[in-house]
Parts: structure tokens; C-alpha cells; sequence
């Protein structure tokens, strides 16, 4: 493995598995304001029963997204000095903010956590309005880098030197705000089928509380409200990309010619030496119709572009198919559990729409990945889109296989240490002991 | 009014600083988790452990204050470090890694009963392997060891591992041994707080024979940071820092605990000030000065602009927390019900 590609390893790897963790530490802020405020607004005290049981496991997966985000924020220099030392001044700015808001979120997530026998429950409920803003913040200020990276703007390169810096500008580039909506929101969504999941799963095994029941709707809930809102942003990300990124665009879509009417290409794998999509099912003038609301509209093909400034079809149009169909089979699932359930008039228990609620939770977080994956490699082969290649940006230093190494070993360790304490939470003394000092 | 330069270099010291206080405390707490001894050893260590848990995460972000700043607004010298101390950076990232994960899973298994000794072995082997090779990437900048050709910076393992950097990492490590229990003997009582007095003091001791020690290192080592340091106003934050470390020294004999750990404090924020001093106008000694490896004027200008922004949420936040987290550690984390 050449420098290059094993520091683009390491660093899709260390954004692969941060993003797990972050999605959890945005989403759950979320579920935990909710829960603690229908406590105190109903005077069920099961809601905040509901919202303590999660702060063990959220322990743990916030710690490691804060570790893991700590190893991103040095691999942006350990892999990637070149891309910074051009890209610092620019998207500096979007690193600082999400800094402060990542402080606030860790503060108010301590205090939520720790704070139970010293602050009273209002106040324990007001740490998590901060705690929640500040994390869904952070996702915002840090997607503005990603933005920036896709629509550079804010600057003029002059002998190949940036000049005339405007980091206000750069910070609220074009592509920001649809990525930050899409992104965002997503990790509600993701967080809300990831813990649905599990609820469904404890009914499947027969355990039937009333309190299971309760926090599987209320996760649900929680994913299905934000799930027509990806459909709606996924729309503006995609007409933004036709318009302003066409190479991303056609490897998304896996469209090879530039044509009037062209047809939306759904599934099969595509060939960049023949130019042809094995195995799709296409539909005639959807793609130009969904680009510009015109059948006859002319998509650009990636024959359009050079060669050498081409993105890989096939890294792109399987996992943006994969986002979509992501979508659909959520929709799906939830449509049915809520069919039922206002059918039924209660948590339904049987088990073909359970099931399916369980197949369907991890694809959020599936979905969360691939739409990264979408607009990474999409982007290729630059990293700052018409400025910067990749292969510039990446760190003169040797050995970074190593250091790929190294890593996949660390994240290894973690991945087997957290599911063995997800897993096997060790019931032995820590049931009893928990039950017995309910609400503290 | 004040030059924007300097006020960037300023908030780049102040995060060190911070991170030196507040994250360097808690790995101290990690440092004496593995030095505890004596009968009450296992107080000791659960006294530290749950003293570091509702803030560790937060005084760990400075750390990533340190690492935007330096990026934000000294673009090139942050490309530049990062390509030489690609290796003592790596470790240091293991150990924060391993170091938060076993920390974390310790706290989990606790919380269901389950004790777990790899988990705290990790710990405290984290907690040293971290300050140690960080100190040495810091003092790395000073040793005058890393050359740029042509703007580009020549690797090679002699820039970052020779005898003034080992003394760096060694003299961090002992910077968060000192912090932990100063910082401890405010918050516990009894016997428990004796034996926090007696480490904090032995481990000024030894802070104050090392960063002595370091000078002769430097002059034979690193001359043109040790000529700086001795011969310029420098010396003033060396002299500061003596005074406080001697100062500290009595408070902690004549049991001035709350003062104790306010000098404590000030011994540390003098040694990193001197050091930041005699680096300055540098970022890499002699090879790259802050002012050539600072970003476009704009760019510190929306930076400074974000901090006192930022710092308006920040303050009342951090202050929130720390009070809310004064006195007696908890003995665990509140009660979270048992597993559904």
C-alpha cells in the first residue's frame, strides 16, 4: 500500500467509525431533552427512568466519540499537512466554532450525567436544552468544512498561493447548508432507528413492559418525524450537486454520456472502462426531469470531464443507491409499526412488523455512512474541488502504512471493548444494586 | 488596538496552558493511580478516579483548542510540526484514545458490578505514555533539532527523540503529577488528604530538581532556547516559577490547602509561560518564526472575533461545572436502573 492511499485509508477508517460515535452523541441529546421534559411537563416519573437507562451505555459511546473526533483533529495533520496549510485560514474558522460548541456539549452532557444528586431534576432538565443545541451545532459548524471542501469559496488563488481571504464567506460556502440540514437531521433519524432496534429486539424476546413499549415509541417517534425531512433535504443536497458539482453528480447517478432525457439509472454496477451500467434498471428521462424538473434537459455525463478529473462511478452510485434504498426500507418499517399501532391502539407485539423494525435499525446509521461516502469519493480525485488533488494534499512523511496499521489495531480494541460491555453488561450485583436506588 | 499576531499567539499559550492545567490534572490523577501505595491505596485510587470523571472529557477538549488554534491561525507551522512529530504525536494519540476507552469502560463495568483490571492497567499505562510523549513533541519546537529546506521539514527521528525532549516528557509527566494531588487535597479529608499532601509536595520536589536540570540539559542541548531563556526577560517567569514552587511547598507544609493549589497552579502557568517565551518569536526555533507560519490577517481577525464569542458560553459553562462538581468526589455515578 503506497503513502496515499494507506493515509486515505486511515482516514476514511478514523471518519467511519467517529461518525458512528458522533451520530449517537447527537441524536441521543435529543431523546434525553424529550424524555426528561414529558417527565416533568406529565409527571410520569417513567420517562426519566427511561432517559437515566440510557446514560451508561451513552457514557461510553460519547467518550469514544470525543477520543476518536481527538485522532481526527490530528490526522488532519499527521495525513494531510499540505491540504491544511492551504485550507487552515479558510475552514479554520467552522474547526474553532465546533470547538466551543463540543466543549459546551461536553460540559452539560458531565453535568447531566454526574449531576443527579447534586442538581434538582428542572435543572438536570435544562442541561439537556444546551446539551442538545451544542451538539446539533457542532454537526453544523464542522459540515461547513466539508462544504467548503466541495464548493471552495472566500479566497483567490494567486500563483497558486491563496489571497485575499475571506473566512466569513468561506465559512457559509454554497454547499453548507444543505449539507449541514441533511447531515444533521440524519443523525436524528440514524439515532432513532439504532435505538428502535433494540426496543424491538427486547420484544421479540417476549419482554412485553410497558416501559420497553414506551421507549420504542418514543425513538420512533423521534426517527419518523425527521425521516420526511431527509427525503425533502436529499432532494435540495441532489438538485445543488446537478447544478454545482456535474462530475459528482454523474457518478452518483452512474451516467457515463452527457444527453438529453437522460434516464435515472437505479442499482447495477457501473463500468468506467465500457461506460455501460451491468445489471440497472433505468427510467427513461427521470434523471433530467429530477435534475431540472425538464425531460429534455441535458445532464452531463462523466465524458465531460478529463479522465484525470474524473470521481470513480463505482464508488459513488452504489453507495448513494444504497442511502436511498436505506430510505425506503425505513419508511417502510415505521409506516407499518404506526399503522399498527394506531390500528391496534397500542404497541403492536407481533412479530413480522417488529422484525422488520429490527432489520431496518441499523440502516439509518448505513444510510449516515453512505451519504458520506457519497460526497468523499465523489469529490476525488480533489480534495479541495478544482484547487487541491488529493495527491497533493497528503503528508510528505513515510510510514504511513504503519500508521494505518497502528490504528485499525486501536479501533479494533475499542470496537471489541465496547461490544463486549454493550453485549454482556454483566448483570451480575449492577441489577440489583441499580433497582434499589431508583430515582436517588 | 492590541496586534492580532499577538493575541493569536496568546490564545495558543492560554490553551496550552489550560490543557496543562485541566487535562494535565487528570492524567496525573492516572500517573498516581499507579503510584498509589501504602494502606490507603485503594481510597486513594477511587478518590482520583472518581474525582476525574465528570470532567475529563471537558478538560480534554483544550487539547483540541490547541490543535484548531494552531491550524486556524498558524496554518504552516501546524503543517510543518505535524510532518516531524508525526511519531510522538501517534503515541500520544494512542494513549488519549486508550486512556478515554478504559476510563469509560472502567466506569460502565463498575456501574454494573464488574470490576475491571485490564481496563484500569490501560489506564494508568495511558496516562503516562500520553503527557510524557506530548511533553516531548512541545519542547520538540525549542530543541533546535528540526530544519526546513525550501519550507519543507527534514523527518528523522533525531528531531524529536534527544536529550532535551526526553527531559520535556519528562518534565510534563511530573507537571501532572504535581497538579493531581494539589488539586486533591482541596477536595478530600482525613488521612486521605495527609497522603495527597505528601505526593503533591514530593512531586514538586521533583518537578523543581527537573525543570533545574533541564537548564543545563538545554545549554549543552538546545542553546539557542537556553540562551534565550537565562539571558533575556524570560528569566523573569523562571524566577516567577521558583517563587511559586517554593511558595507552594510551605502552603502545602503548613496545610494552606485552597492556596496550595492556586500555587500549584502558578508554578505550572510559570514553567510553560517561561518556556512559550523563550520560544517566542518562534514556532519552530530558529526555522520558522510565528509571525511567517501565521495565517492571512483576515483569518485572525474572524478567528479573535469567534473566541470572545465562544468564551461568553464557555465561562459561565466551565464555571457551572466545577462548582457543580466542588467538594467530596461522588463514589460512583448516580444511580441509572438496572438494564431493561
Amino acid at each position: 500500500m503506497d503513502n496515499l492511499l494507506a493515509a486515505r485509508a486511515l482516514m476514511g477508517l478514523s471518519l467511519a467509525f467517529h461518525i458512528l460515535y458522533a451520530t449517537i452523541g447527537i441524536g441521543l441529546p435529543l431523546l434525553l431533552m424529550i424524555a426528561e421534559g414529558l417527565a416533568l411537563k406529565t409527571g410520569d416519573d417513567s420517562w426519566h427512568v427511561i432517559a437515566r437507562r440510557w446514560i451508561r451505555p451513552a457514557g461510553v459511546l460519547f467518550a469514544i466519540g470525543a477520543v476518536s473526533g481527538t485522532i481526527l483533529s490530528f490526522e488532519l495533520g499527521l495525513l494531510w499537512p499540505e491540504f491544511m496549510a492551504f485550507s487552515g485560514p479558510l475552514i479554520g474558522l467552522a474547526f474553532s466554532m465546533e470547538g466551543f460548541a463540543f466543549f459546551t456539549e461536553a460540559i452539560f452532557l458531565a453535568l447531566y450525567i454526574y449531576g443527579e444528586r447534586r442538581l434538582s431534576r428542572r435543572a438536570l432538565f435544562l442541561c439537556t436544552i444546551p446539551l442538545t443545541v451544542a451538539a446539533a451545532l457542532s454537526a453544523v459548524f464542522v459540515i461547513s468544512a466539508n462544504g467548503w471542501m466541495n464548493t471552495p469559496t472566500g479566497f483567490r488563488l494567486v500563483d497558486g498561493v491563496v489571497a485575499e481571504v475571506r473566512p466569513l464567506e468561506a465559512f457559509a460556502n454554497p454547499a453548507w447548508l444543505h449539507e449541514a440540514v441533511h447531515g444533521t437531521l440524519a443523525a436524528y433519524v440514524a439515532t432513532g432507528f439504532a435505538m428502535s432496534g433494540f426496543y424491538a429486539a427486547t420484544l421479540l424476546r417476549g419482554q412485553a413492559t410497558p416501559y420497553t413499549k414506551k421507549a420504542l415509541t418514543l425513538c420512533l417517534a423521534v426517527a419518523t418525524v425527521f425521516l420526511p425531512f431527509m427525503l425533502i433535504s436529499g432532494d435540495w443536497a441532489a438538485s445543488f450537486v446537478a447544478r454545482h458539482q456535474k462530475a459528482k453528480f454523474a457518478a452518483m447517478e452512474a451516467h457515463f454520456q452527457s444527453s438529453a432525457g437522460a434516464p435515472l439509472v437505479i442499482g447495477g454496477w457501473p463500468d468506467p472502462e465500457t461506460g455501460t451500467v451491468a445489471y440497472a434498471i433505468k427510467i427513461p428521462k427521470l434523471l433530467s426531469v429530477l435534475a431540472d424538473k425538464d425531460p429534455d434537459f441535458v445532464v452531463k455525463g462523466l465524458n465531460a470531464f478529463p479522465a484525470e478529473d474524473r470521481p470513480d462511478p463505482r464508488l459513488v452510485h452504489p453507495f448513494f443507491d444504497l442511502m436511498v434504498g436505506s430510505f425506503l426500507l425505513m419508511s417502510v418499517a415505521s409506516g407499518w409499526f404506526w399503522w399498527l399501532r394506531w390500528r391496534q391502539g397500542e404497541v403492536t407485539v407481533e412479530r413480522k412488523p417488529l422484525f422488520l423494525l429490527l432489520l431496518a435499525s441499523p440502516f439509518g446509521m448505513i444510510a449516515l455512512e453512505s451519504g458520506w461516502m457519497v460526497t468523499e469519493f465523489g469529490r476525488q480525485p480533489w480534495v479541495v474541488q478544482g484547487y487541491l488533488r488529493t495527491t497533493q494534499g497528503v503528508t510528505p512523511h513515510g510510514g504511513i502504512f504503519l500508521v494505518f496499521t497502528t490504528f485499525l489495531l486501536v479501533y479494533l480494541a475499542l470496537t471489541v471493548g465496547i461490544l463486549r460491555l454493550l453485549l454482556y453488561p454483566g448483570q451480575k450485583g449492577g441489577a440489583g444494586k441499580g433497582s434499589e436506588v431508583h430515582h436517588g | 488596538m492590541a496586534d492580532p499576531l499577538l493575541l493569536s499567539e496568546l490564545a495558543l499559550v492560554l490553551g496550552l496552558v489550560a490543557y496543562a492545567l485541566f487535562g494535565g490534572a487528570d492524567f496525573g490523577g492516572g500517573i498516581w493511580t499507579a503510584l498509589a501505595f501504602g494502606p490507603r491505596a485503594p481510597e486513594q485510587r477511587d478518590a482520583l478516579f472518581n474525582a476525574i470523571g465528570p470532567v475529563w472529557e471537558t478538560n480534554h477538549v483544550w487539547l483540541i483548542f490547541v490543535v484548531v488554534t494552531l491550524f486556524t491561525a498558524f496554518p504552516e507551522g501546524f503543517a510543518d510540526l505535524f510532518i516531524v512529530l508525526m511519531t510522538p504525536l501517534v503515541l500520544a494519540l494512542v494513549g488519549i484514545n486508550f486512556r478515554g476507552a478504559a476510563f469509560a469502560f472502567r466506569h460502565f463495568g463498575r456501574q454494573s458490578g464488574r470490576e475491571a483490571p485490564l481496563s484500569a492497567r490501560v489506564f494508568e499505562v495511558a496516562s503516562i505514555l500520553t503527557p510524557f510523549t506530548l511533553g516531548m513533541a512541545v519542547s520538540a519546537t525549542a530543541a533546535g533539532r528540526i530544519t526546513l529546506i525550501d519550507g519543507q521539514p527534514v523527518t528523522g527521528i533525531g528531531t524529536w527523540a534527544n536529550p532535551f525532549t526526553l527531559m520535556g516528557g519528562v518534565v510534563g509527566l511530573a507537571i501532572c503529577a504535581y497538579l493531581a494531588p494539589a488539586y486533591m487535597t482541596v477536595r478530600v479529608s482525613g488521612e486521605l488528604q495527609e497522603d495527597f499532601r505528601k505526593e503533591a509536595m514530593a512531586a514538586g520536589l521533583a518537578l523543581g530538581a527537573l525543570t533545574a536540570l533541564t537548564i543545563p540539559v538545554a545549554i549543552y542541548q538546545a542553546p539557542r532556547f537556553a540562551l534565550r531563556l537565562i539571558s533575556s526577560w524570560p528569566i523573569i517567569f523562571v524566577a516567577l516559577a521558583v517563587a511559586a514552587g517554593v511558595a507552594t511547598e510551605l502552603l502545602l507544609w503548613r496545610r494552606r490547602f485552597v492556596s496550595a493549589q492556586i500555587g500549584a497552579a502558578g508554578t505550572v502557568v510559570f514553567t510553560l509561560a517561561g518556556f512559550a517565551a523563550a520560544l517566542n518569536p518562534d514556532l519552530l526555533i530558529g526555522q520558522l518564526s510565528l509571525a511567517a507560519a501565521a495565517a492571512p490577517l483576515p483569518t485572525l481577525v474572524a478567528y479573535l472575533t469567534v473566541l470572545p464569542l465562544g468564551a461568553l458560553i464557555l465561562v459561565p459553562s466551565l464555571i457551572y461545572l466545577y462548582w457543580t462538581f466542588r467538594g467530596e468526589p461522588d463514589p460512583e455515578i448516580p444511580p441509572a436502573g438496572s438494564e431493561p
